[in-house]
Parts: C-alpha cells; sequence; structure tokens
C-alpha cells in the first residue's frame, strides 16, 4: 500500500493544494453518497449535500485537525449539512413518501421480485427511525466506521453509542416486522 | 443480572468485533436463556439483512459539478495571491510621491483626473473608441458566460437559479450554457430551477443542439409541471417532430391525468 492516506490527502489541501481534494472526493463521493441517500431517500438531494460537504471542506479546511481520522471529521461536515438541509427545508415531507420515487428504480439483472419488495419495505422501516438513531445505524452498519470513531462524531461515550446502535437495530426489526404484516421471511 | 451484562456485548456481536471469550459467554448464556436468545436472533436477522440494499452510485453531474467548483475555487485562490503584491507596490514607490497633506491629496487627485480626461479625449479622436467598446462588450459577455457556467453548477438552488437567470441575457449563449441549462433541465433536483431552465431554453430554441434537447426531455422528466411547460414549448414551437415523443408520453400509464390532457390537446394543434 503505496497510496497518500487521508489524513496526509487533507494536511496538503489544508496547506494550499486544493487539487489534492480531487482524490479525497474520489474516494469518498459514493459512500458519503449513499449515507445521504440513506438518511434523505432522495437522490438529488443527495447528490447535492454531497457537493456542499466538499465545498465546506475547502471552506473550513484550515480548521482541520489531523488528530481524528479524516472521516470522521468528513461525516461531521456531512452531518452539519444535513441538519442545515433540514432546516431550510420549508415543507417536511416525510421520508417514507419520498422513497417512492427512489424505489421505482430499475431492478438490477440478480434482483427478484421478492428482494424488491425487501428493499423497499426496508426503506420504509428505516426512514421511520428517528433521525439520530438512524445515523447511528447506517454510520455503522454501512459507513463503516467504529463505535470509537462515532462516539467521538457524537461527542459521546462509546457506551452511549453502543446502546444506539441495540436500540436503534432493535426498533428497525420491529417497524420492519410490522410492516411487511407480521410475516417475516 | 447476568441478561444485562450479556445484552451490552450485543452491539460488538453485531459487528463481529468480539473475543472469542466474550463470544463464547454469550453463546453459553443463550444456550439457556430464552428471551436473550431471542433478542439476539431478532437483532442478528435484521442487521444481515440490512445487506441487501444496494449500494447506488450518484449520476455523472456530481463528479462534474465537484471539478467546476474545484477550479472556481482553486482560480480564486491565485487571484488572491496576486492581490498582495499590488499591496506591496504601493507600499513602495507610491508612498514617495504621495503627499502627506490632505491638501495637496485632493489636489494631486484632481490634477490626476484631468490628465486621465485629457487622455480619454485624445485617445477618443483616434477613432479607437468604437473597436474598443466592441472589445469590451465581448469582455464582458464572455465574463457573464463564464460566470453562469459556475453559478450552474452551485449546490445551492438559489445560485442554480441566478445562474439560469443570467442565462436569460445572453444574446448568444455558448455551448456550455446550453448544455448545463439541459443537464439542468433533465437533472436538476429543484423543480423550480428545472422549470427556470425551460423557460430560459425557450429563448434559444432557434439552436439545433436546444431543440433536440427538448424533444429528448420531454420522456425523462416525471413532474407534472414541468411536463406541462414543456408541451406548451413544443405547441409554441411548432415543433412537429414532438408529435412522436407526445404520443408515446399518453401511452404512459402512470401519467398524470391533467397532463394527458394537455399532451393529446399538443398534438392536434400540432397535426393541424
Amino acid at each position: 500500500m503505496n497510496s497518500t492516506t487521508d489524513n496526509q490527502l487533507m494536511e496538503e489541501v489544508k496547506e494550499g493544494k486544493v487539487e489534492r481534494l480531487a482524490i479525497l472526493f474520489e474516494r469518498h463521493q459514493v459512500p458519503l453518497y449513499n449515507f445521504f441517500l440513506r438518511l434523505t431517500g432522495n437522490r438529488g438531494t443527495s447528490e447535492d449535500l454531497v457537493q456542499d460537504v466538499f465545498f465546506r471542506i475547502l471552506k473550513y479546511r484550515s480548521t482541520y485537525r489531523g488528530e481524528s481520522k479524516f472521516t470522521v471529521w468528513m461525516y461531521q461536515i456531512a452531518r452539519n449539512a444535513h441538519i442545515d438541509h433540514l432546516r431550510k427545508r420549508k415543507e417536511e415531507i416525510p421520508l417514507e413518501e419520498q422513497w417512492d420515487e427512489a424505489s421505482s428504480r430499475e431492478p438490477g439483472p440478480s434482483e427478484s421480485v421478492e428482494q424488491l419488495q425487501d428493499i423497499a419495505l426496508l426503506q420504509q422501516a428505516l426512514a421511520k427511525l428517528p433521525l439520530k438513531k438512524r445515523e447511528v445505524l447506517v454510520l455503522s452498519r454501512f459507513q463503516n466506521l467504529k463505535y470509537k470513531e462515532i462516539a467521538e462524531l457524537f461527542d459521546c461515550h462509546i457506551g452511549t453509542v453502543k446502546a444506539h446502535v441495540h436500540r436503534a437495530t432493535k426498533e428497525l426489526g420491529k417497524i420492519y416486522f410490522e410492516l411487511s404484516g407480521g410475516m417475516v421471511s | 443480572m447476568k441478561c444485562k451484562h450479556i445484552k451490552v456485548k450485543f452491539p460488538d456481536f453485531l459487528i463481529g468485533e468480539l473475543e472469542d471469550i466474550s463470544k463464547k459467554e454469550i453463546q453459553e448464556h443463550v444456550s439457556t436463556c430464552f428471551s436473550c436468545r431471542e433478542e439476539l436472533e431478532s437483532l442478528s436477522e435484521i442487521w444481515t439483512k440490512l445487506g441487501v440494499l444496494p449500494q447506488e452510485q450518484p449520476s455523472d453531474s456530481l463528479r462534474s459539478r465537484f471539478y467546476g467548483m474545484l477550479n472556481a475555487y482553486k482560480q480564486g485562490l491565485e487571484q488572491e495571491k496576486v492581490k498582495p503584491r499590488v499591496h506591496k507596490l504601493r507600499g513602495g514607490w507610491l508612498t514617495h510621491w504621495w503627499p502627506r497633506q490632505p491638501v495637496f491629496q485632493v489636489t494631486f487627485s484632481l490634477a490626476l483626473l484631468l490628465v486621465g480626461l485629457t487622455a480619454g479625449y485624445l485617445l477618443n479622436l483616434n477613432g479607437k473608441k468604437v473597436y474598443e467598446v466592441a472589445s469590451l462588450r465581448q469582455e464582458v459577455q464572455g465574463m457573464r458566460q463564464t460566470l453562469a457556467v459556475s453559478l450552474l453548477e452551485q449546490s445551492s438552488p438559489t445560485e442554480r437559479l441566478r445562474g439560469v437567470g443570467l442565462s436569460y441575457r445572453m444574446e448568444k449563449p455558448n455551448k456550455k450554457i446550453i448544455q448545463s441549462l439541459l443537464d439542468i433541465l433533465n437533472n436538476d433536483s429543484n423543480v423550480n430551477v428545472r422549470l427556470a431552465a425551460v423557460d430560459a431554453l425557450y429563448l434559444f430554441h432557434e439552436n439545433p443542439t436546444v431543440k433536440e434537447g427538448l424533444i429528448q426531455s420531454l420522456s425523462r422528466q416525471t413532474s407534472p409541471l414541468i411536463q406541462v411547460s414543456l408541451i406548451d414549448l413544443m405547441v409554441n414551437m411548432r415543433e412537429r417532430r414532438a408529435i412522436e415523443s407526445l404520443k408515446e408520453l399518453i401511452q404512459d400509464e402512470k401519467l398524470n391525468p391533467d397532463v394527458k390532457n394537455h399532451a393529446e390537446q399538443g398534438i392536434q394543434q400540432l397535426t393541424y
């Protein structure tokens, strides 16, 4: 592994070599996009938010401290961008309604009807979780962040994060069970 | 008490980060405790199930928007680097020339103004004025186009709307602006921005790329608002080639009934 680490790249961006941000963008745009997609349920909004995150990284690059992992800092910015987006949005559209558009995407060749139904149900269930629980669950399940890193991100104790993951998973299971009409395959 | 102690370990069990000793402890406990076993099973089931959610790819426009933003930021930084040099210059030779007394400063400024006016007058006599105004206009037009393109690529919908607004005022928009407006029409997340793009593109509908882009865009739109304004536009353009696209549109079973009516009227108007 001779590739430059995220932290080294960000240090370079901080020093003024802003073109190095392109590598960080290429590395993180897809996971970040999916993070927002699971939070907002909307593709266009998710792309706007990814763009916003990288703009904020440039704008606040001088405040970057290399002590923590770059991704922790990036997700901190991502959470703020998402909260600002929620504040700005005038009419609150429930997340589960937004997912309708997203779930009507073209199915992949290997996806069966049942699998597509399952995906739609899980998305709906996820959308019904309160924001903080959804964030913690998505970060730990999909974004590969360690509990310790999530604790740093939320500025809380690692035990609290674990308790949140536990509760969020339990609640998600319950919602999923209800949505599938009490018949879990 | 034992149950509480075991349950604390569940989150680490889910991500597979548990030492063998703890894993064994959990296994031993759940083999005798029904409620803990049931809870662990349902947690694991939903945790595994989440794996079916696919990882999606963002559209290409995200990448082009990012690089547009990065370039604009870099240019801004380079311009800032030039500024301090100007300060240095002023701190150098200009301080020797610049009078310290305010009265002299005013006189000096007036004298400079006079020199400027005379020079301007003389230049004017040389007949260069028309040429200069033309090249200045061209320059402003160029700057406006660059600004519009960079605004169209911003993340905030308000900025993009400003970009579309600026495009209205162009006499002859370049290819890049036309492409950005078409991209916005097809991909922008905000319906207001997309609507504004329809209006802006209408102004340039004589351009073959725009005409083609508008016709093709009809089948990509899902918002009734955009569909209706595109249909109106086709009718106004008297674009007969759009009839096929409109016929295709009304075949869609999910189509909003109002849009369907509108499309049918449009076909009639274009046919006769």
